[in-house]
């Protein structure tokens, strides 16, 4: 049983069954006028028939040991995790904060989280690179960048 | 109006300075993202269609498709210098090109990869100026039934030509589809899968799919794993080609160009697939092929000069028929709908102007990149010794203004950071992004012809089997789905070189 192929074709499985209730809830019409779910209801049937297709191929499949393992080993997780939550947290401070603010410790932040640098150099590269997003942005191509607290 | 009148129509928007300008930093960029391995054409055209909003539609369109055979040009320097291919279509060159570097030839390897990408990029502008126009006068006779048919072959044969299993690439250009659909009902005006939302009235945006599946995702796979470059320590000299070169290099790149540009026009990894088929075509054709594979220029310059035709042949089933034949067309579609106008059989008549103007355009961005590659290889070998740990930030952060730019929300941000996440979680469980994101932009279009052919034919599906090119079209796609049921075909079909390999 190859355990990935099963865990994805079950999630899948799952999201067409989604598709097509909603499909189903929208209207499917009829051929002569097919309704606003019909196609929704359809490719979710499509979906749910492939999908139990990959669970079948997974369970038929050999098995190698440790195989879901295999997929997260060696991998600095912790970093990515962090990653993602920065960029979480900086979509929902960007408005509040306001642009400058907000990406200038998202930078500093970045810089350091992966192969951490000096503060001096992490602070430098962040103000550059935002000062020069925003001149790029704002400035050049007259981006509407949100001001927050710098624009009282 | 002849070829000649349409010509210098052509001329006389490329030569415009502010085209110019455009046509310049799309084949910077894209020689630049091409250097640069971890991001790739498709996320930088995402990345820079916000900034395109204010421009003219020409500019933009010049612009974008600069990045596209930019890229190609880039991708050959890293396969040489460093031997990590910047772009799928650049990994072949790494067989030869980085053995002749090893033997201190990089010079050469590099001054024929950009001369064989031009002379092949020319070929590639001149094919689509004289196939174009009547192909477009041809899609005029189609119907409903014949888009439909036609999007429903061309994604099959990128499904076809998707890494590993085929149920997942279905799987995955249905959930394309759906995510294309989302939004407004075209014909009752009914919101559909929006969850209340207000900002998907209008679907999902997609610059932040794109830039969640083919950026972010890319970033997080990156940063997950430490990954050392090493840059050959050699003295890159003497980059034009010698006599002997030459005449080695001659019969490839013409070869690679007509087979590139055959290639380029099928859906699917075209470029990718003409660069492994012209490097195996070369070294079935040489007179020495125990060469290949330990520094013969013919296994730089055919693939090379493949790759490049590939990006003009692309152009051609979007311009004329409106149906993008890979992601990277899928975004340019989006770039020409963002700015009204709608790519197909029409557009030489509408806009003649843009359809003009873009193909002279990228013959005159050739002739940049030329002159570009050549003495800017220090400076490209400069921006490969830029560490990683610099540079995701900064993708990262064009990225972010990037999308939150196109609408001015942060929901857009929060759509591509949810795709960033589905997309890493994809590569990990090997489902491929490509269908997706073309599934997605033909999701509509496919839709409202379906619709309408049904409604043509009073809901009988005969329709589809009772018209020649449509009937072609279902049956050509059945049987390459059912093809890797048969043994043969299943191996055959896992020998083809993949976009994402």
């Amino acid at each position: 049983m190859r355990t990935p192929d099963l865990f994805s074709s079950l999630f899948w499985m799952a999201i067409s069954l989604g598709i097509c209730l909603g499909g189903h809830d929208l209207g499917l019409g009829s051929l002569t006028n097919p309704g606003g779910g019909f196609m929704f209801f359809w490719v979710g049937v499509i979906m749910a028939i492939l999908s139990g297709i990959v669970m079948v191929q997974a369970a038929w499949r050999q098995s190698v040991q440790g195989e879901m393992k295999a997929i997260w080993s060696g991998v600095a997780y912790k970093k990515v995790i962090a990653v993602l939550a920065a960029l979480f947290i900086y979509a929902y401070l960007l408005t509040p904060l306001g642009f400058i603010l907000a990406t200038t410790l998202l930078m500093i932040f970045l810089f350091k989280a992966v192969e951490p640098q000096g503060w001096s150099m992490a602070i430098l590269g962040a103000v550059i690179s935002t000062l020069v997003a925003y001149g790029l942005f704002r400035v050049w191509l007259q981006c509407q960048l949100p001001l927050g607290l710098l624009g009282g | 109006m002849d070829l000649w009148n349409y010509l210098g129509i052509g001329f006389s928007v490329a030569l415009q300075p502010e085209n110019l300008l455009f046509c310049f930093i799309g084949v910077f960029v894209g020689t630049l993202i091409g250097v640069l391995p971890g991001i790739g054409p498709v996320g930088a055209m995402s990345l820079l269609l916000p900034s395109t909003f204010k421009t003219t539609p020409e500019a933009a369109i010049i612009m974008l498709a600069g990045i596209y055979y930019g890229a190609m040009y880039g991708g050959s320097t890293t396969s040489i210098l460093v031997n990590i291919p910047g772009e799928a279509a650049s990994v072949v060159t790494c067989l030869d090109g980085y053995q002749m570097a090893r033997q201190g030839r990089a010079g050469p390897a590099l001054g024929m990869a950009a001369f064989g990408s031009f002379i092949a990029g020319t070929i590639a502008v001149l094919g689509l100026m004289l196939v174009a126009p009547p192909l477009a006068s041809f899609a005029l006779k189609f119907g409903p039934p014949e888009y439909f048919t036609l999007m429903v072959l061309g994604l099959t044969i990128l499904i076809y030509l998707a890494h590993g299993s085929i149920a997942k690439a279905l799987i995955m250009a249905g959930f394309g589809l759906v995510l294309g659909l989302v939004g407004l009902d075209t014909m009752s005006a009914l919101p559909r899968f929006t969850f209340n939302q207000m900002e998907l009235l209008d679907g999902v945006g997609l610059v932040p799919i794109v830039m969640g599946i083919f950026g972010v995702s890319e970033v997080l796979l990156n940063i997950e794993q430490v990954v050392r470059r090493e840059i050959l320590k050699t003295d890159i000299k003497g980059l034009m080609p010698t006599r002997g070169d030459w005449k080695a290099s001659n019969g490839p790149i013409a070869r690679g160009s007509v087979l590139g540009f055959l290639l380029g026009v099928l859906p699917g990894g075209g470029a990718v697939i003409s660069s492994f088929v012209s490097y195996a075509l070369e070294k079935r054709l040489s007179k020495h092929p125990e060469r290949f594979g330990k520094g013969a220029i013919e296994g730089v310059a055919g693939p090379e000069a493949a790759n490049n035709a590939a990006t003009g042949g692309a152009f051609i089933p979007l311009m004329t028929l409106g149906i993008p034949p890979n992601v990277i067309m899928a975004m340019l579609l989006g770039a020409f709908m963002i700015h009204g106008v709608t790519p197909g059989p029409l557009m030489m008549k509408q806009h003649p102007d843009l359809f003009w103007g873009v193909i002279v355009s990228m013959y005159v961005g050739n002739l940049m990149l030329l002159i570009l590659n050549l003495p800017l290889i220090s400076l490209w070998v400069q921006i490969l010794k830029i560490p990683y740990k610099i540079l995701f930030p900064l993708i990262l952060l064009f990225c972010l203004v990037g999308v939150y730019s196109v609408n001015n929300t942060v929901f857009d941000i929060y759509v591509m950071l949810v795709f960033g996440i589905i997309g890493y979680l994809m590569k990990k469980f090997e489902y491929e992004g490509a269908p997706l994101v073309l599934a997605f932009v033909l999701g509509p279009m496919m839709e409202n012809n379906l619709r309408k052919s049904l409604i043509m034919s009073q809901g009988d599906f005969s329709i589809f089997f009772t018209r020649p090119l449509a009937a072609g079209c279902l049956v050509i796609a059945l049987l390459l789905l059912i093809s890797p049921m048969i043994p043969w075909f299943s191996k055959k079909r896992a020998e083809i070189p993949k976009e994402e390999d």
